[in-house]
């Protein structure tokens, strides 16, 4: 050690000979815990909670039915944002990188979904069917992979050539994939499809997974939550709905979703894998938030900005401590 | 509950909107009573116990 380091070493280690006052932690925290948790259930007495009415597949499938039915077509023919997402759902695509870190990749697929039978045929199984769609199903349970792979991809690229307008679809090879589009949307009119895709076998059902990937893959929860300003890109990490406050405190995390390169979903590498590059950035200013006491410049800052001077500005005054000069 | 409070609460929000930046009026009045509050923790003197203060 240095002789200044000795002396400062000294300096910090001598009992404080200041003035000292009786100070009661305990007392504080008890007041501090009673007056917020008085002021909770006061306010949730009060205000209530948000109380959406639950988004189900009953309600996309009767509000906008052709929009389920073309989704049913697409988890059928593997063209959905779920069937295409990757991992931890399945291999279809590497996911969101950082550079060479190919995060998403790299967990695997933990959670196994296979929009084909999960959302579709599985579902459709449990029901008492209607001949044709009985027929339908047990058509497409006979025929190799290949051909039913041959099926769904005719038929979605006919509903995509017209742009989802399904009466000007023309007629094709299309076997029995309208069918069972068909027969899973009147499931889910009649509001059998909520309770298909929810039952996990167990007494509690917790698992929402399947349900939300499914009405993610359509434009049902999207217009849901466009409605109630929850879309990423206008600061939904920050809203609630009805107007109850939101997560005001992920301010940060959201602002990086409105301004580019992160805006934009076609700008590589940073737009296109916006989660991840502000997972990672968010990461370093965490980290930037833990070290301030170590960082040149930014350790400094009260001198700079004495707010704790204002704070504690009797005791200042009291000692007649003025401030540094620099 | 289903009082009227919880009745205007579930309505949807009024939101301010200027180019980029958006924000709800309820999250603005949350964060300015919170600018407040740090306001007043900073200008509001302790109370003075002279008392128990010694040298």
């Amino acid at each position: 050690m240095s002789v200044n380091k000795e002396l400062k070493h000294e300096f910090d280690a001598a009992p404080w000979k200041g003035k000292t006052k009786r100070y009661d932690f305990i007392k504080e925290g008890v007041i501090a815990l009673v007056f917020v948790m008085v002021l909770t259930i006061g306010l949730s007495v009060l205000m209530g909670s948000p109380d959406e009415k639950p988004l189900t597949f009953k309600g996309w499938a009767v509000s906008n039915s052709d929009n389920f039915y073309v989704t049913a077509v697409q988890e059928l023919a593997g063209t959905s944002g779920t069937a295409t997402y990757g991992a931890p759902y399945n291999k279809a695509s590497d996911g969101l990188n950082i550079g060479p870190l190919w995060l998403q990749k790299w967990v695997g697929v933990t959670r196994p979904i296979d929009s084909v039978n999960d959302f579709v045929i599985n579902p459709l199984s449990t029901q008492v069917l209607s001949s044709d769609i009985a027929s339908a199903l047990a058509t497409w349970n006979a025929a190799a992979d290949a051909q039913k792979q041959a099926w769904a991809t005719a038929y979605d690229d006919a509903i995509t050539k017209v742009e989802g307008k399904l009466s000007s679809v023309p007629a094709g090879a299309y076997g029995p994939v309208p069918a069972l589009a068909k027969g899973l949307t009147d499931m889910a009119k009649a509001g059998a499809l909520d309770a298909a895709l929810l039952s996990q076998g167990g007494f509690f059902q917790t698992d929402n997974t399947k349900q939300i990937l499914f009405f993610g893959d359509g434009a049902y929860l999207d217009d849901a939550g466009t409605a109630a300003n929850l879309q990423g890109g206008t600061w939904g990490m920050m809203n609630e709905t009805g107007r109850y406050p939101g997560q005001a405190w992920l301010w940060l995390y959201s602002f990086w979703y409105q301004i580019p390169p992160f805006n934009n979903e076609e700008s590589k590498p940073i737009g296109a894998n916006a989660d991840a590059y502000i997972m990672a950035l968010m990461g370093v200013l965490s980290l930037g938030l833990i070290l301030i006491p170590v960082i040149p410049g930014v350790k400094s800052l009260p001198y700079k900005i004495p707010i704790h001077r204002g704070i504690w500005r009797q005791y200042y005054e009291a000692q007649g401590i003025k401030r540094r000069k620099k | 509950m289903t009082g009227w409070i919880s009745d205007f609460m579930n309505h949807p929000a009024t939101y301010l909107k200027s180019g980029w930046f958006q924000i709800s009026v309820t999250n603005l009045v949350v964060i300015v009573l919170m600018l407040i509050i740090f306001a007043l923790a900073v200008l509001i003197p302790f109370p003075k116990d002279h008392k128990e203060s010694k040298k």
